[in-house]
């Protein structure tokens, strides 16, 4: 069996479980993205796959074979950091070219793989400067080349794009499918933008507090949330979250809630945010404050009914945040 | 406000040059000066022609001052790695003594390094003499390498070793390159203090030929009290600072940032 | 290999040095405060049972020296803490040059106490150095700087003013950089003057620095023998003789080994003594700000 492969994996620091029994396949040509807040153990996954650090218990196999032990050097991982970590010392190419210098890989074919992988990235022109004069979006490309060059058997990386503007990140975007997604070696994507993961992976594993709460297609997660976090981590705005009875919540999405002219939910207009090609507004209604997300042209008035596609509503027990499934819209009365 | 300022710190040393380059007569009644020249280059005849020349008390500081320099950074850096890899305890506890080494006035242990110079036959000795310079300068070594190489970001070593290099490959491509303006600074302090140290080489060096800088300069200094010549005195001590002045206005920089960055998390 | 061994295997020559040139000579001049090692027993250590240390206490010239090093510490530290910092104010003010004036007023201390302490002999000079020149052009007689047993030690401590005070103005100086410039114009815009950013934002941040420097030049200040030794000699009359000098006298004049190690354990004693006292000042003075 190919592809990565996580099995019970933990890893205790003190008494804090910074991962606890984590379970994950990627297959070779697969891009996951792990999501989460930070401090739910995403980067402590990657760290432990790269080899940076050991794991408490549980195995990690690479194309079968456990590399649980071996020292980071010997796996052939490759990871770009989210600092980027280039050698602040050497220039773009001798940044690129350490690595296959230490391995022994001669001068020619060295010159040569650089020169492709510069080119992939349209680096050529900046070969000889220093980190320190290149751009946000120029060090993560070199950074990028660096892992590309190291022809890894699984491609880590920890929030690449964190230090770039929102512009830059969207540009970047399309790029780095082009570059990792559908490539032979296995990519694990650290971020805690969700629209970054659900715009790049294949699949994404949410984490909170060490532990996977769903993994899944992106829009699977999106519309088929497996419980409270899940669904109010992804979406923005977020969920509106409306207490019933029986201890339940309902979970209505901003953009699924429209104004009715027949009998709803009686809403009161409070604020309006307006977002150009959308509006948000906050609406006082019985049932606490709601977001509403409509098309910026549409205007329902101060005062209106509040209505819903049934097969919209999301489910939960409030205290534990669990999904209830099969929970349908005979119940929305119940409100 | 600066010309005060310039004044109180450059005044004396150019007292010093214009004391060495004039005659006896003149330095007594400056105002001599403006009735005719009075310049001589005497004084610093008579100290480079005298014997042994002063110039071998300058190459004797320079040998300590290298063999100290070269001693210190080679134990320095090795401790200051794995000092900062130490766990937290261990690590304060270490750099709290070294703190309290550092600070500790070297004065007072002159007299126990005596004993030390004379139970393994180590007077006389300019190599030797680098033995007790780099210990005593390690303290303020390991402090200052130690800060600079916390201020390494972790990753950059970690991506090395994702790259496959072992430690000696990471040291030689990664640390040393990173450090070297830290290495820098730490070595221009080390040579300052190793030049201008006085108590140690007092007691470990006796041999005429062998003197380094500063008791060369109190021997001139100590042979008499009253009838002193001052004239030669400022040429010593001009022709003493010369190579100072050229160290330090190189590497002014060095110097500063050494000092400012290592001098409060050390 | 155990993880942390390697580290500890990389400290451990330097550990070794370390502990040779501070533990050892401490260990050793310790033992040896309790032994008779002069000419008198040709030089050879015997037990004396305490004598040196009974003999220290009653050793008018030891106390007087105490004194003296104390006088000549506390002066000349508090000056170059007042005169630094006025410096390091003054070097971090923007203006053309500022990086040559810092290297410039940084000569003094670079250059060897020694050659520096000689220089200070002939500027002292009675009648003919520069200072009783300048003396003489106001009228003034001639001033015996040197010889004067009741002034004399003043001008010890002007010169390590002078030779000192930069090194106290580089640290500072480190101080006043590491405060962010948005404090300043944030204190600025609340209307406070210059006066007032330096005592309710500049002062307090520069603590830590101000109290390093402090315990550095204490220390140190403490342990004074270079300049006194070629300044001074000590005289005239002892009256700027200090204890590391009384210190080296008793080894290297009087050859008298077990009573010159029981004056240096004394004079740490002493230094022990004084450090503590001013970091519980220093701790008594600043209940509110003890951190957790």
């Amino acid at each position: 069996m190919s592809g990565l492969r996580i099995q019970n994996l933990s890893r205790q620091l003190g008494n804090r479980l910074l991962l606890d029994g984590l379970e994950l396949t990627v297959a070779p040509g697969e891009c996951l993205a792990l999501l989460g807040p930070s401090g739910c153990g995403k980067t402590t996954t990657l760290r432990l796959v790269a080899g940076l650090d050991q794991p408490s218990s549980g195995r990690i196999l690479l194309g079968g074979e456990d590399i649980t032990g071996q020292p980071a050097g010997q796996r052939q991982v490759a990871m770009v950091f989210q600092s980027y970590a280039l050698y602040p010392h050497l220039s773009v190419a001798d940044n690129l070219a350490l690595g296959l210098r230490v391995r022994g890989v001669p001068a020619q074919e060295r010159e040569q793989r650089i020169a492709t992988v510069l080119e992939l990235l349209q680096l050529g022109n900046l070969r000889s400067r220093r980190p320190a004069q290149l751009s946000g979006g120029q060090r993560q490309r070199v950074a990028l080349a660096r892992a590309l060059l190291r022809q890894p058997r699984v491609m880590l990386l920890d929030e690449p794009m964190s230090n770039l503007d929102a512009q830059l990140r969207e540009e970047l975007r399309p790029e780095l499918r082009r570059l990792l997604c559908g490539a032979e070696p296995p990519v694990l994507y650290v971020t805690h933008d969700q629209q970054e993961a659900l715009g790049l992976a294949d699949r994404i594993a949410v984490l909170k507090d060490g532990r996977l709460q769903q993994l899944g297609l992106p829009r699977q997660l999106y519309e088929d949330p497996a419980n409270l976090f899940v669904a109010s981590f992804l979406g923005r705005p977020a969920i509106n979250l409306l207490p019933a009875e029986g201890g339940r919540l309902l979970g209505l999405r901003p953009e699924h809630l429209r104004p009715t002219a027949a009998e709803g939910l009686p809403a009161r207009l409070q604020r309006r945010e307006w977002w150009g090609h959308q509006q948000l507004l906050l609406l006082d209604t019985p049932r606490g404050e709601l977001r509403l997300l409509l098309p910026s042209g549409s205007e329902p008035g101060d005062s209106f009914q509040l209505d819903w596609p049934r097969a919209c509503e999301l489910w939960f027990e409030a205290r534990s945040g669990e999904r209830l499934r099969g929970f349908g819209s005979e119940n929305t009365r119940a409100l | 406000m600066r010309a005060l300022v310039l004044l109180w710190s450059l005044g004396p040393l150019f007292l010093q040059l214009f004391s060495s380059l004039v005659t006896p007569e003149t330095l007594v009644d400056p105002g001599k000066i403006a009735g005719g020249g009075h310049w001589t280059l005497a004084n610093y005849r008579a100290l480079l022609g005298a014997s042994p020349s002063f110039g071998r008390y300058l190459l004797n500081s320079a040998v300590v001052g290298s063999g100290t320099t070269a001693l210190t950074l080679l134990l320095a850096v090795p401790c200051a790695y794995g000092l900062q890899r130490q766990r937290g305890a261990m690590r304060w506890s270490v750099m709290a003594a070294l703190l309290g080494a550092a600070l500790f006035p070297t004065v007072l242990l002159f007299l126990a390094l005596l004993g030390l110079a004379r139970r393994f036959d180590l007077g006389n000795d300019l190599l030797a003499l680098s033995l007790p310079y780099a210990g005593l300068s390690l303290p303020l070594a390991v402090l200052l390498l130690r800060t600079a190489i916390a201020d390494l970001p972790p990753e950059l070593e970690e991506a090395a070793q994702l790259e496959g290099l072992d430690f000696g490959e990471r040291v030689r491509h990664v640390l040393l390159p990173l450090l070297s303006p830290a290495l820098a600074s730490t070595a221009i302090l080390v040579f300052l203090f190793s030049w201008n140290e006085y108590p140690i080489a007092l007691t470990w060096i006796s041999r005429a030929d062998r003197l380094t800088l500063p008791t060369a300069i109190s021997r001139i200094a100590g042979s008499s009290v009253y009838a002193v010549p001052y004239g030669a005195f400022a040429a010593a001590t001009v022709l003493g600072s010369l190579p100072l002045l050229l160290l330090v206005l190189l590497f002014q920089r060095s110097i500063v940032s050494g000092l400012t960055q290592g001098a409060i998390k050390g | 290999m155990s993880p942390g061994l390697l580290e500890g295997l990389l400290m451990l020559p330097a550990l070794l040095l370390l502990a040779l040139v501070f533990l050892w000579p401490l260990g050793a001049m310790a033992w040896l405060s309790g032994q008779a090692s002069s000419v008198l027993t040709g030089l050879t250590a015997l037990p004396n049972g305490g004598a040196n240390w009974l003999r220290l206490l009653g050793d008018g010239r030891f106390w007087q020296d105490a004194g003296q090093t104390l006088r000549f510490a506390l002066v000349s530290v508090v000056l170059e803490l007042l005169l630094g910092l006025g410096l390091a104010l003054l070097l971090q003010r923007p203006g053309r040059g500022r990086a040559w004036l810092r290297t410039l007023t940084l000569l003094p201390w670079a250059l060897p106490t020694t050659v520096m302490a000689l220089g200070w002999r002939w500027i002292y000079n009675d009648p003919f150095g520069p200072l009783n020149a300048l003396l003489g052009l106001l009228g003034i007689g001639p001033y015996g700087f040197l010889s004067n047993p009741a002034t004399s030690w003043l001008f010890t401590v002007l010169a390590d003013v002078w030779k000192t005070t930069p090194f106290v103005a580089l640290l500072l100086l480190a101080g006043l950089q590491s405060i962010p410039l948005e404090l300043r114009e944030s204190l600025e815009l609340e209307g406070a003057g210059r006066w007032q950013r330096l005592r309710h934002l500049t002062l307090p941040l520069l603590l830590p620095y101000l109290s390093l420097a402090l315990l550095f030049r204490l220390t140190q200040a403490l342990g004074v023998f270079d300049l006194v030794q070629v300044l001074t000699g000590g005289g005239p009359a002892g009256s700027t003789e200090s204890l590391a000098l009384y210190a080296y006298l008793n080894a290297m004049r009087f050859l008298d080994f077990g009573y010159s190690a029981t004056v240096v354990m004394g004079t740490f004693v002493l230094l022990l003594l004084a450090v503590s006292l001013a970091l519980l000042l220093w701790r008594r003075s600043q209940p509110h700000r003890r951190p957790a």
